[in-house]
């Protein structure tokens, strides 16, 4: 019983319990990922819901990464990958043919686990999805979305003096910052954020931590994460990840106050990992 | 003693050193080796090195300073006013080396005893040497074979003591190393020093012959503007050396010929190789590329005298159907500025796609990812993400390819024509600096001529400009390489 009075210190300001159940924006039924003849994914049915911050939680090598990037097909790139099963992106199947995976990854945005911005200047690098979805009709435009994008991602106040700068100039956190704000300028309905906070001091994971509970209001957001606190204090539902399996789906409070499977009260307590 | 023996017995005491030293610390460590400073093989190293090294080092400045200095003994029985200019004494000098090779080979043959030699007068001995059949001076003249008699004398004396202070060398660092040899010294740092001494060495060799080139390029492109005024050279229109002298030597109808070729082959080879390299780094499947890539890169292993034949035979008469007399009449000749331009840039393709392939690859893929991921395609992906991030190293290696082509010659000689001629028609035939350097200096012309001379100017403006090109290329390329990562 000495789990319950561990998990019972961690503090969890954004995961105050929900009323009501917000609509599902992306549904997976039986998805199975193989990589060659590895079997990474088995057999993974989750809802994950939209204005939601949900977050994947488990030991390395569980498959949380594989699975987050099914959902916008970024597995495609890969050769040997092969997915199965159904996810569903409001309603719609996103690995039915005549679905082109560029436009998807346009609604479905992804921020990686290191800092990747072009070698361009700042304002490039948040112009880059609208310039190549045409989205704007003009520079005005064009600039209004930059500025907003960089507003939203809490950056706008430190580049809006050196947006012709490099972006690889700023600092790790800032770089992470401006990634997030370049994935937002596309206008995505979801956000997949693969442990966006890894590389990072943990100052600019403080702000990158804010950052993501305001995109809630805006976007459905997935986040892979390896710290515990970390996904307690952003997320509202939190999947946990075993071994290729998803075992435990549930309100992030619960999974971490009263974990129904063993195997997830093991992992939050520091038994496995 | 020959040199190589003289080499082997150095070798062998070396080895002896190494062997004696090695038993001695163990003795001395009662065959344990942990209780020595450095491992046995290193205490063994560092007496053949003293061994070694100074002898040999020895070896070779004697065998380069001797000829000097025994052609210095021998030159002075050489006086009179047949021998007044330096010209006319080396002359005398190679034929006394000639008739000193001669009685050696008397000797050897037994037909001369070498005691005899210094009572022996010199019509007999011319007369010996005529019956050998060697080819010698019909009638030796006395101070010739006086001064060979020297020349022998001496290199005998030399190579003697040459043999005697090298083997002593030898074995006094022999001894030195052995009796130096102890448990405690510190022979592997020693041995290390060694090590990077040898190092040293062998990079300040390539360095100084590099050097010695441009010196020698200067030392002769100032004697010809000491012959030819330099702002002929640099300004004149017109290219047309006579061997009878009055020649108009400007370079600028060459540069332009030069300049020329390589826009062209360089219009060709660009697109093609930066086309070809992102289809490998981006497109092609990895079995697909670990098979082509290799094989693009034998192609810069072919001789250019090849591509030239291939333009001579083939590129040459195909044009002339379509271009020349036979087709639009634009071509006068085989031999064209397009005809080089184009085999030329055949001939950089894969050094461009090699090189830019490398570039590519090294940008991380977390730039794909980030534009992937970002719902761009794949050649949205490459035109706006990868080759940007590429950029400084395609530019350096399209430098590279640019200086490649200025310095190309074969192609040129065979496919580009003989004429010295500036037109802005790539269906005539032009020529450039390198083609004019081999024509220069394949003649027989005086060797002091400004004809010839020319050549060594046309060298060093060449040199001068592919060195820029290079420098500018490695400059891109490290200003610009850490942009990423």
């Amino acid at each position: 019983m000495d789990a319950m009075a561990h998990t019972d210190q961690i503090s969890m300001p954004g995961s105050a319990p929900l009323t009501e159940a917000n609509e599902v924006k992306i549904a997976a039924r039986g998805v199975d990922v193989f990589y060659g003849k590895n079997h990474a994914i088995k057999n993974v049915d989750v809802d994950i819901e939209d204005k939601t911050v949900t977050a994947f939680i488990g030991p390395s090598g569980c498959g949380k990464s594989t699975f987050l990037r099914c959902l916008n097909r970024m597995n495609d790139t890969i050769d040997i990958a092969r997915v199965e099963g159904d996810i569903l992106l409001d309603g719609e199947d996103i690995y039915d043919k005549r679905v082109d995976p560029v436009q998807l990854r346009a609604r479905v945005g992804m921020v990686f686990q290191k800092p990747n911005p072009f070698p361009k200047s700042i304002y490039d690098n948040v112009a880059y999805g609208p310039r190549i979805h045409g989205l704007t009709r003009n520079k005005a435009e064009l600039d209004d979305i930059v500025e907003a994008s960089l507003r939203r991602a809490a950056l706008w106040d430190e580049a809006k003096d050196r947006l012709k700068e490099s972006g690889t100039g700023m600092s790790g956190g800032q770089q992470q910052r401006l990634c997030i704000a370049r994935a937002v300028a596309t206008q995505p309905e979801v956000l997949l954020m693969d442990e966006p906070c890894s590389a990072l001091d943990p100052i600019a994971t403080a702000q990158i931590e804010e950052l993501i509970d305001e995109l809630r209001q805006n976007f459905c957001v997935v986040i892979v994460t390896h710290s515990m606190q970390q996904a307690a204090r952003v997320s509202q539902k939190t999947a946990f990840f075993h071994l290729g399996e998803m075992v435990e789906y549930g309100d992030t409070e619960k999974i971490f106050n009263s974990p129904e499977d063993k195997r997830t009260e093991s992992y939050i307590t520091g038994r496995i990992g | 003693m020959s040199f190589g023996t003289l080499i082997l017995a150095v070798i062998v005491i070396a080895a002896g050193a190494f062997f004696l030293s090695r038993r001695k610390v163990l003795g001395l460590a009662d065959g344990d080796r942990r209780r020595l400073h450095s491992l046995p093989h290193y205490h063994g190293m560092h007496a053949l090195l003293l061994a070694a090294v100074p002898a040999l080092l020895l070896l070779f400045a004697w065998s380069v300073l001797q000829p000097v200095v025994v052609d210095r003994t021998a030159v002075s029985h050489l006086s009179g006013e047949n021998y007044d200019t330096s010209g006319e004494r080396s002359l005398a000098m190679s034929e006394v080396r000639r008739v000193a090779d001669a009685i050696d080979g008397l000797i050897k043959g037994g037909k001369l005893n070498s005691d005899d030699l210094d009572g022996l007068s010199i019509d007999d001995l011319g007369r010996r040497l005529e019956e050998t059949g060697i080819p010698v001076l019909a009638d030796v003249p006395p101070q010739i074979l006086d001064s060979a008699r020297t020349y022998r004398s001496a290199s005998a004396a030399g190579d003697l003591i040459k043999i005697g202070l090298v083997l002593l060398l030898a074995l006094a660092g022999a001894a030195y190393g052995y009796s130096v040899a102890h448990p405690d010294l510190r022979a592997r740092n020693r041995t290390e020093m060694g090590v990077r001494a040898l190092l040293v060495a062998a990079a300040c060799v390539a360095i100084l012959t590099t050097f010695g080139i441009v010196l020698s390029l200067l030392f002769n492109t100032i004697e010809f503007f000491r012959i030819y005024p330099a702002h002929e050279f640099f300004l004149n229109l017109t290219w047309s050396p006579s061997f009878g002298g009055g020649s108009d030597l400007g370079i600028i109808p060459l540069l332009w010929g030069t300049l020329y070729i390589s826009f062209i082959a360089l219009l060709v080879a660009v697109p093609l190789g930066l086309f070809s390299a992102i289809y490998l780094a981006e497109y092609a499947h990895p079995k697909f590329r670990s098979v082509a890539k290799p094989l693009l890169e034998v192609l810069t292993g072919i001789p250019t005298i090849v591509y030239g034949l291939f333009a001579l035979l083939i590129v040459g008469p195909a044009l002339s159907s379509v271009y020349g007399r036979g087709g639009l009449g634009w071509m006068p000749s085989d031999t064209a500025v397009i005809t080089a331009g184009l085999v030329m840039g055949i001939m950089l393709i894969p050094f461009v796609s090699s090189l830019s392939d490398d570039v590519i690859n090294a940008v991380p893929q977390s730039m794909r990812d980030g534009s992937y991921g970002l719902g761009a395609t794949k050649s949205e992906t490459v035109r706006k993400v990868i080759v940007p991030a590429a950029l400084p190293g395609i530019v350096g290696a399209i430098l590279l390819a640019a200086s490649r082509a200025i310095g190309e010659t074969m192609i040129v000689v065979l496919g580009a024509g003989a004429a010295a001629r500036m037109s802005l028609n790539p269906f005539e035939a032009m020529t450039t600096v390198t083609a004019k350097i081999v024509s220069q200096l394949t003649g027989d012309a005086d060797f002091a001529s400004p004809e010839a001379l020319v050549a060594f100017a046309l060298g060093m403006t060449l040199f001068v400009v592919t060195l820029g090109l290079n420098i500018v290329a490695l400059a891109i390329v490290r200003r610009y390489r850490e942009q990423y990562e």
